[in-house]
């Protein structure tokens, strides 16, 4: 008898497909999140086209970064955390593990911000909404009916996609794109420079690196089936950052030339009137709460859990609390911390949410050497080290931020 | 107490008080013993032609506070390495290891050296946060700071003995970890299996036997049954999915693509092919995908020596592994009524069972919902409920407790991290 519990054949094969393609289109998406979305605005608004040349260059470092990663993940099976540890002990791990924590707290005060503001924005108070947020996602995530939220987190996600479509109806002067797109240009202003680390930092995170790595390595893909993982990241990283130039060309055609610098989410969303009129302000809180939501579940649990794999710490939802004390301290403990900065009364929350993505810049490096030192190591990679050609784009991105860093130090000096 | 921590990197001296070189790594031999002695030290001295050279432990007079050896550098002779050794801050310092004791998967902060007799052993792994702060060089301000609040400073030392280290890469000591892994409980084994990364998991499970590795995999989540069970020989493959019960082996062929599960099923033997072959035609959360066909069945009618005697002898209930009741059937195999094993083993052995055997037993259908067997368990107090044919009544198999409170409380929660974090 033919067993009637089984998948077909050719639906397998997709699921296979889709089991193995994900991390990277899911990393791209995030680039599009709260603070991501703050960063392109306000780029776009203060700076017009000009930042769509750091957009190209960025997307080669992404890919380069992230296929990092993920092979990492492929060929050890281990953590960025596990392989930090075993590989420089304890005082660099616990100085890269405090980098990471930073930048990630950073990273989720800026969530929790965007839903602080995305609400605001329809008139209901950031003290009712955050903490509200703040114990959605608690519950989702520790109860595990994460995963069935996901699927309507993510599909609020594609109100980002209403920046493309605004985008072709205002009917921009697509050379000026396209010539700005390949002009490299810069500034020495301190504000500048904030927002091209903000532009990386939101592109190309620490948290990007451990996410990526681990759900490849969590996932099993060994080098066989590799080549499926490279597409993904590359697709990932390429479709992230055409969202995101489309949303610097929007803000650039709508909001620069009537020369609004966004410093407010209502200023943010005007940017859709063209394509939503009064309906913007909705539009872009839907973008903004799922994506915020989406990465207010993700980050914290994804901090909590490197740094106890770093110091060897029990971790995991499998455990109970009192089992597994630091991961589940540490993730309330990041959560709760966010939500008090965003309810500090007059906070901006506009600006909290790009700089954050500063921070992530200037805290980058750090990881990006380790990785580097650990991608290079046959010990750790085997056959699998890096190419000369990634050594050398990787090394390049990491001096240039490096530079843009002090730059950003000795500017007030300079000026 | 002499930690290697204190040793990595520290200068070392010979007998005049020249210095020889800093001490990059401590071999230790016979790791299976309690106390594996110290070998041999690695030194790396900065002056070229010297390079990295052993110092056999013969030549050592003190580890501690300073490394110094008992003759002048000259006189010593290297050590040469004869490949059982284990490099201690090489391979085992801030890897992951199993702590046998505790039955979870714990980082080496530190080890723990001291002397035994004439000669300097491993005596046990540091894994606590004290370790953590050694390294950091925090330990004295951390006790400073306990002992200011008067409260005792306990330390995270697991003795060598209950401490399996994991080498992928090497087969020989993972022979040793396995000794001490595989008496652990199905179940903790399953979970560190899963906390660690798939190459270390699956080296482990390479030294594994059929059996226990069957144990641990049904103990284990359905996609890291799959992912196992997937990377494996389809022979072994097929000889682990005979030794699990048949209704986890349904479970775990139907999560496979078809072409491997039929591979997989060919392979097995005839019998047990059958059997679980019969359980996929069931959904997997109804009963009939839940249920067991190996359970203690025997005719009606039996006084009870004589069905302890049946019993006895019947591979049904050979192959039962709970056997709460047994199961009376006619001739055709229809149902007719359960005695529990108590009142069969309290029963005088010549007493006809009628008044102990309950003739109209709560049943439930292969289609019937898990959820729905779940609850008739609870509410009437089984340990297994039969399964009997819709229409005629035919004894198909049995769901127990602990299968049935599955949905209610899964065995393998969430082990690793959710899909997408």
């Amino acid at each position: 008898m033919k067993p009637i519990r089984r998948i077909p054949t050719w639906l397998q094969r997709i699921l296979f497909y889709a089991s193995i393609l994900g991390p990277g289109l899911i990393t791209a998406s995030a680039d599009n999140d709260a603070p991501g979305i703050a960063t392109y605005s306000m780029a776009g608004s203060t700076y017009g086209y000009r930042f769509l040349w750091l957009i190209v260059a960025i997307t080669v470092g992404e890919l380069v970064v992230q296929e990092m990663a993920a092979r990492m993940g492929a060929v050890t099976g281990k953590g960025t955390a596990d392989l930090i540890r075993e590989r420089f002990g304890v005082r660099v791990t616990a100085f890269a593990m405090f980098c990471l924590l930073l930048a990630n707290l950073g990273t989720t005060i800026a969530q929790f911000a965007g839903v602080a503001a995305g609400t605001e924005l329809l008139g209901v108070s950031r003290y009712i909404t955050v903490p509200l947020a703040a114990l959605l996602v608690g519950f989702l995530v520790l109860r595990g009916s994460y995963e069935r939220v996901e699927k309507v987190l993510l599909v609020l996600c594609l109100a980002a996609l209403s920046y493309v479509a605004t985008a072709i109806a205002v009917r921009p002067s697509w050379g000026a794109v396209l010539r700005q797109a390949v002009t490299p240009t810069f500034s020495s202003d301190p504000g500048y420079i904030l927002a091209v680390l903000a532009t990386i930092g939101t592109t190309i995170s620490p948290w990007g690196i451990v996410y990526m790595q681990a759900s490849v390595a969590d996932k099993g893909v060994d080098m066989e089936r590799f080549r499926f993982t490279r597409l993904d990241v590359m697709f990932g990283a390429a479709w992230g950052n055409i969202v995101s130039a489309f949303i610097i060309i929007t803000t650039a055609a709508t909001l620069f030339v009537h020369g609004i610098h966004v410093e407010t989410a209502e200023q943010a969303a005007m940017a859709l009137a063209p394509l939503a009129g009064a309906g913007a302000r909705y539009l872009f809180t839907t973008g903004l709460l799922g994506a915020s939501l989406l990465a207010a579940s993700v980050l914290p649990l994804s901090t909590a859990y490197a740094i106890c794999e770093a110091f060897g710490w029990e971790r995991g939802l499998d455990h109970r609390s009192r089992e597994a004390p630091f991961f589940y301290g540490l993730y309330m403990g990041i959560i709760v911390l966010s939500v008090l900065v965003v309810l500090i009364p007059g906070i901006p929350l506009f600006p909290i949410m790009w700089l954050s993505q500063s921070l992530n810049a200037i805290l980058l490096p750090v990881l990006l050497v380790l990785v580097l030192k650990l991608v290079n190591s046959r010990r750790v990679m085997g056959d699998w080290v890096n190419r000369r050609w990634q050594n050398i784009l990787a090394w390049i991105l990491t001096g240039l931020i490096v530079l843009v860093t002090v730059m950003l130090l000795v500017s007030p000096v300079l000026n | 107490m002499l930690y290697v921590s204190q040793m990595q990197n520290r200068q070392v001296w010979d007998a005049w008080g020249n210095p020889v070189g800093r001490c990059v790594d401590v071999l230790v031999g016979a790791v299976e013993r309690n106390f594996p002695p110290v070998k041999a030290l690695q030194l790396h001295s900065d002056t070229p032609h010297n390079g990295d050279r052993f110092i056999p432990a013969a030549c050592v007079s003190s580890l501690y506070p300073s490394i110094t050896l008992n003759v002048p550098q000259d006189k010593c002779l290297a050590y040469t390495p004869i490949g059982d050794e284990l490099y201690l801050l090489d391979r085992v310092l801030d890897r992951q290891i199993v702590d046998t004791e505790g039955r979870r998967v714990v980082r080496v902060n530190d080890l723990q050296l001291a002397r035994v007799g004439d000669q300097y052993c491993l005596t046990g792994v540091d894994v606590g946060g004290r370790g953590l702060l050694r390294r950091l060089g925090l330990e004295s301000l951390a006790q400073a700071l306990a002992r200011l609040l008067g409260s005792s400073w306990k330390t995270g030392v697991i003795p060598w003995e209950d401490v399996a280290p994991l080498h992928q890469e090497d087969p020989l000591r993972l022979r040793v970890s396995h000794d001490r892994i595989v008496q652990l409980p199905p179940a903790d084994l399953a979970a560190i299996l899963n906390e660690l990364d798939h190459p270390t998991s699956a080296a482990l499970m390479e030294t594994f036997n059929n059996e226990t590795l069957a144990d641990a995999l049904e103990e284990s989540p359905a996609d890291v049954q799959v992912s196992v069970l997937s990377r494996m020989e389809p022979e072994r493959a097929a000889d682990i999915l005979e030794e699990m019960d048949p209704d986890e082996a349904a479970d775990l062929l139907a999560d496979l693509p078809e072409q491997t599960s039929e591979q997989l099923l060919s392979l097995m033997e005839d019998d047990e092919a059958a059997e679980v072959r019969s359980l996929l035609v069931y959904p997997e959360d109804s009963a009939g995908g839940i249920m067991t066909t190996e359970f203690a069945r025997a005719p009606i009618g039996l006084r009870a020596g004589e069905l302890m005697d049946y019993l006895r002898r019947s591979e049904s209930a050979r192959d039962d592994e709970v056997m709460y009741y047994i199961y009376l059937e006619d001739e055709n195999h229809r149902l007719c009524g359960v005695i529990s094993l108590r009142d069969l083993v309290m029963a005088p052995p010549d007493a006809d069972l009628a008044p102990w055997v309950n003739l109209d037993p709560v049943t439930v259908d292969p289609y019937t919902p898990q959820q729905e067997a779940a609850y008739k368990v609870a509410k009437y107090d089984l340990l297994a409920v039969p399964v009997v044919g819709p229409e005629n009544r035919e004894l198909l198999g049995i769901v127990t407790v602990d299968d049935a409170v599955d949905t209610v409380l899964p065995t393998a929660w969430k082990k690793r991290l959710p899909r997408f974090f």
